[in-house]
């Protein structure tokens, strides 16, 4: 910055050009969407994984096979189904006749980005299977563990619990997504701008312009950079009290854990890098928050009656407590 | 047996011939007249038990003439006078059933707010479809920016070599002296980001823009700074300071 007195302690250049890269060749695409992509890109910075919430036709799906494509890593798609079995998703031990032995054929989920469309598509008996990969990112089956390769990220698409078919994901599952983002409908210009870029477009053209920003060692390396961002004790003080007020609301019969706590000052490091920064301001702590805290928390139940939203508690949480300066 | 047959039938023959032919004779009977000696002894009603019957509401069959009106049907009949329909009949039953369905629709409204307080939701809320605002409580602030001497504070700060602190209370005066002049409106939850947007002259507003980046820098960012450094920032304060002016 050339208005900057001081020299920045963190060279971020590389990974703030490569986000302005993936975000100029999304913007070719993607209309709008611009703080769900910041969002994606924190989340794949900040180790996390990442729910996109949206109606049918909004383009949750696009959008990640966007990301997926922009890094040159081993991507694969799962589409959760409702007749879905966990061996489907993780590999099963197949009898090989030529020595006799069962051998482990991996599944899909061995990738290193992995979409996984219309996850609440399934039952609860398949999201378990995922419970182990996410968080400690291995694999156990028939007593042997077989560690995933990092990056690992689980980038999954689902559509309101409100539409046909579609189940409540378990409480411990959500807990592993740094972030549910909601894609909301395009505005009026928006749409006005898709419909005039697109109409003659082949939708599988669309991914042909998007060519591999960062290698997988690049986001191994950009990662490391982003855990190392400086943090102010009071800081860390202030994102322990929202997450502690969450346990003590009213309006929640659920609050955020400590993975919570983890998720946003680590995705308020990851926005701050993108912002250029090397250390975090309590605006960005407040910026993740709603996106961190909105499919952990549970609304009691007369709350939900009242159609209060998630991120309406998370909001008059942070105004209850004062800002660290 | 036939000779008495023969017989009885003659004499009624002869009997029934002689009523026929000659009129009938007038006989005085004489009549006998009893006559009751004894004493006669003259019952009444017993009068306490009569009272107690008439009190009985259950045996006054007759309305009152005149029945004075209690609080209440004044209060109807002031009601009646109010919409005018006092004495038109039909008028009047409609409004009779008006009043008793609009007592019911208000039970049910009152037995369903009762439900929904019983069981602690909002109903205004839900008819509104909105979340409540619930007010919330400031936790204890460390400081409050109107009770710190920043002059004396920030050279006790700069003498001690504290340069950072004392960037954080030449940033807090700046504040304090935004919210004086009614630029900004001081509150404990807001950001500093917050405060950049509430400045409404677009000078100001890029000049406290800066200034807020770099006490974000110094504080947040934990940067330590030299004398040299917060020179430049001193300068920089100073110059936010003509700008107020």
């Amino acid at each position: 910055m050339e208005d900057e007195i001081f020299e920045q302690r963190t060279d971020l250049s590389k990974l703030n050009n490569a986000v302005e890269q993936i975000k100029a060749a999304l913007a070719h695409i993607i209309v709008g969407q611009h703080h769900a992509i910041d969002l994606i890109l924190a989340g794949l910075l900040a180790d996390g994984h990442i729910l996109i919430e949206g109606v049918p036709g909004v383009a949750k799906t696009l959008t990640a096979k966007l990301i997926a494509k922009a890094i040159d890593a081993r991507y694969s798609r799962i589409q959760f189904t409702p007749d879905l079995m966990p061996s489907d998703v993780l590999g099963t031990s197949v009898f090989n006749p030529k020595n006799s032995e069962f051998e482990f054929r991996r599944g899909p989920i061995f990738g290193n980005i992995i979409l996984i469309d219309e996850i609440n598509r399934s039952p609860a008996k398949t999201q378990s299977a995922l419970f182990e990969v996410m968080e400690e990112r291995q694999v156990t089956i028939d007593g042997t563990t077989y560690k995933m390769d990092e990056p690992f990220i689980v980038l999954a698409t689902q559509n309101p619990i409100e539409q046909e078919g579609t189940y409540r994901l378990p409480e411990a599952q959500l807990d592993r997504f740094i972030f549910k983002i909601e894609i909301k409908y395009p505005t009026l210009e928006e749409e006005i701008s898709i419909i005039t870029r697109q109409h003659q477009q082949n939708p599988t053209d669309q991914l042909s312009h998007i060519k591999p920003v960062l290698s997988t060692q690049d986001i191994i390396s950009l990662r490391q950079q982003v855990k190392g961002l400086h943090v102010e004790p009071k800081l860390l003080e202030f994102t322990a009290k929202i997450i502690h007020e969450t346990r003590n609301n009213k309006s929640l019969y659920l609050g955020g854990s400590p993975r919570a706590s983890l998720a946003i000052i680590n995705a308020a490091k990851a926005m701050a890098a993108i912002k250029g920064r090397d250390f975090i301001t309590p605006d960005d702590i407040i910026g993740v928050a709603a996106p961190v805290l909105r499919h952990r928390i549970m609304l009691t139940p007369d709350k939900e009656m009242e159609g209060v939203t998630p991120d309406e508690v998370v909001a008059q949480i942070i105004q209850k407590i004062e800002v660290p300066r | 047996m036939l000779r008495y047959l023969f017989l009885t039938c003659f004499s009624l023959l002869v009997s029934l011939t002689a009523g026929l032919a000659a009129p009938a004779k007038q006989v005085k009977v004489k009549m006998l007249i009893k006559t009751d000696s004894s004493a006669i002894s003259v019952r009444h009603f017993d009068s306490a038990t009569l009272n107690q019957y008439r009190a009985k509401k259950e045996f006054h069959f007759t309305k009152d003439s005149y029945v004075e009106e209690s609080l209440w049907d004044r209060f109807w009949t002031w009601l009646r006078n109010l919409f005018r329909l006092k004495n038109k009949q039909g008028a009047g039953e409609l409004f009779n059933i008006i009043i008793k369905y609009g007592f019911i629709v208000l039970g049910l409204a009152a037995l369903i707010f009762l439900i929904f307080k019983l069981i602690g939701v909002d109903a205004f809320n839900v008819i509104k479809g909105r979340s409540a605002s619930a007010p919330l409580l400031h936790d204890e602030s460390v400081e409050d920016i109107y009770t710190i001497n920043f002059d004396a504070e920030v050279e006790k700060a700069v003498n001690q070599q504290n340069y950072r602190f004392a960037v954080r209370l030449m940033y807090l005066r700046v504040l304090k002296q935004l919210s004086d002049a009614g630029q900004i409106h001081w509150e404990l939850n807001k950001t500093n980001s917050i405060y950049v947007n509430e400045l409404t002259n677009a000078e100001q507003r890029l000049a406290f823009k800066l200034l807020t980046r770099q006490f974000e820098y110094i504080w947040y960012g934990e940067l330590i700074i030299d004398a040299a450094a917060f020179k430049k920032i001193n300068a920089l304060f100073d110059g936010f300071k003509i700008k107020m002016a």
